[in-house]
């Protein structure tokens, strides 16, 4: 069944929209992520133009984050004071991200800054997830006990402006968690992705939050963020389509659901390792697009409908 | 004063050649609508060879050549080349095409080239290419010439543009019918649809019919808030997705 897409102008299979829509929003809710490092991709291979896709799947993201968000909040799974600092910070970051993605694409770089920024964002933070979890996957084998390194102090911690996050039993500077923020502000809205997959690692690596509330305060962010973003979208560059976003939150919010129960019967490190896996993944495919001899070297882009 | 009249019409006579034919066409559809389940429309171009007025019937004389030439609205389009630099592929040279067709068909009875002489099709914009080479462009010609073909190619493969040098029939000797299909991509706005009447390599009849491409009632709306109130439109997206997350959340909730 075809649907017409009224921003988009182009119909699309109905079936299609909502299918990946629901195994993206499986992957959110199991892993706490956005889904739009998957979603952005795969719209815009099906032939949706770039800034659409982009613009829309914020929108979708939000939907799917929030079903998450609630269901983790219902189990007191997010620190509200710590998604407050991150989301100030993150919607400042999302301001400059969609300047630079409206500045790129009339430049023509658009396409091949997102495939570096995947590309070095993502390998990055998969290989250190991958390496971390599997570290810990092992010590556990062996029967030693996984400890909380809360208490272990790094630079980070010595830095002023210290507050205490009651629900994450930390006392540190706000410092870091403003930078992280504005950090994936600005990438998020430039890649069109919600951030959770730098997010997560982040607030667990260098914030040492604790886990039971890093997914629920991830999610948390990303909805006040992708909020934010989707109505600059729609102001700028007016490219957000939501029957489109609708189509993928219908199927998005089911699937979260059943991701986020099917990610009760995982460990933590288990899930770690898998969202690394997906990742580099996806590094690697955005990789070979910049090193490979591209199918057509010619590519056309609309600058401006004359009306 | 009566000379010059004369003179005048001697003029226009030598000006514009005798013409014992006129074009009588039209299009089956004046508007297509855009509908949720929109996935193209087939239109038909018709029309017959008829005498001029003042002619009779036996100067009608084929045999005649139709030439059907469909265009969608303007827009500024660039493209862009990619060359391997330092290890990796991207996108180093670039053209501007302004007020480039956003669609283009040609639809002809026969083959273009036995039709009528290049340079004639050239001016007559029939060729996909004279619409790239239309405006002087700051690339050079050369440069410009490449980047056009390459840009109609991109855009045939998407059926925006196209040449179907077998798209119009003769039913008989002057009348004739020809069939487009509009994909669903096709761009929204107003067409033009150019029909000539060939003859000997010389065009003698030409005439124009108007028709539009638009998104209605639903469709049509939500375009519309979009471009005239877009903070409005992000926030009810906003809001959509907020409540589909809730919602979603309570239904599924075990």
């Amino acid at each position: 069944m075809q649907i017409y897409l009224p921003i988009a102008e182009l119909s699309v299979n109905l079936f299609f929209l909502v299918g990946i829509g629901g195994a993206v929003g499986f992957l959110s809710g199991l892993f706490g992520v956005g889904g739009g490092f998957l979603l952005t991709p795969l719209l815009i291979f099906s032939g949706v133009p770039t800034s659409v896709a982009v613009a829309s799947v914020t929108g979708q993201v939000v939907a799917a984050s929030t079903s998450g968000a609630l269901s983790h909040y219902r189990r007191g799974g997010i620190d509200l004071h710590l998604a407050m600092y991150l989301v100030l910070s993150s919607v400042l970051g999302a301001f400059g991200g969609v300047a630079a993605f409206s500045m790129l694409r009339a430049s023509g770089q658009l396409d091949l800054v997102i495939a570096l920024g995947f590309l070095v964002l993502l390998g990055f933070i998969g290989v250190l997830m991958l390496q971390e979890s599997v570290r810990a996957i092992i010590r556990q084998r062996k029967g030693g006990v996984v400890r909380r390194q809360a208490n272990q102090h790094s630079w980070i911690h010595g830095l002023p402006w210290r507050v205490r996050f009651k629900k994450s039993r930390l006392y540190i500077s706000v410092l870091p968690v403003l930078l992280i923020g504005l950090f994936i502000g600005f990438v998020g809205s430039l890649l069109g992705i919600g951030g959770g997959f730098i997010m997560v690692p982040a607030l667990v690596y260098l914030l040492r939050v604790p886990g039971n509330v890093v997914i629920g305060t991830s999610l948390a962010q990303v909805v006040a963020m992708m909020a934010a973003t989707t109505i600059m979208h729609a102001v700028q560059s007016q490219s957000v389509d939501i029957l489109l976003a609708f189509c993928l939150m219908v199927g998005g919010t089911a699937g979260a659901q059943f991701g986020a129960a099917a990610g009760q019967h995982l460990r933590g490190e288990q899930l770690r390792g898998l969202l690394a896996l997906l990742i580099l993944a996806v590094a690697i495919r955005f990789g070979l697009s910049l090193v490979m001899t591209p199918g057509d070297v010619y590519s056309m882009a609309v600058a401006s409908a004359v009306r | 004063m009566i000379r010059l009249a004369a003179l005048m019409v001697l003029l226009l006579a030598t000006i514009l050649p005798a013409q014992a034919e006129r074009l009588i066409s039209n299009v089956s559809n004046t508007t297509v609508q855009i509908t949720s389940s929109f996935t193209g429309e087939t239109l038909t171009f018709y029309g017959t060879i008829a005498p001029d007025a003042g002619a009779g019937p036996e100067q009608v004389q084929g045999p005649y050549d139709v030439v059907v030439v469909v265009v969608g609205p303007a827009q500024d389009r660039v493209a862009r080349q990619m060359t391997h630099q330092f290890g990796i592929w991207l996108n180093t040279h670039q053209v501007e095409f302004r007020r480039f067709p956003s669609y283009f068909h040609v639809l002809s009875s026969r083959r273009l080239l036995e039709i009528a002489d290049i340079n004639l099709l050239n001016q007559s914009f029939i060729l996909p290419e004279s619409h790239a080479m239309m405006f002087p462009n700051p690339a050079g010609f050369m440069k410009t010439l490449v980047f056009g073909r390459e840009l109609i190619r991109l855009m045939s493969e998407q059926d925006l543009f196209g040449v179907q040098e077998q798209g119009v029939q003769f039913m008989s000797d002057t009348f004739y019918s020809a069939q487009l299909t509009l994909p669903a991509n096709a761009p929204p706005g107003s067409y033009i649809a150019q029909t000539y009447v060939f003859r000997n390599g010389e065009i003698i009849a030409r005439r124009s019919e108007g028709f539009s491409v638009r998104k209605i009632d639903f469709e049509r709306f939500l375009a519309q808030t979009a471009t005239q109130s877009p903070l409005l439109y992000g926030i009810a997206c906003v809001a959509l997705a907020l409540f589909t997350g809730w919602l979603g959340g309570v239904l599924f909730r075990r």
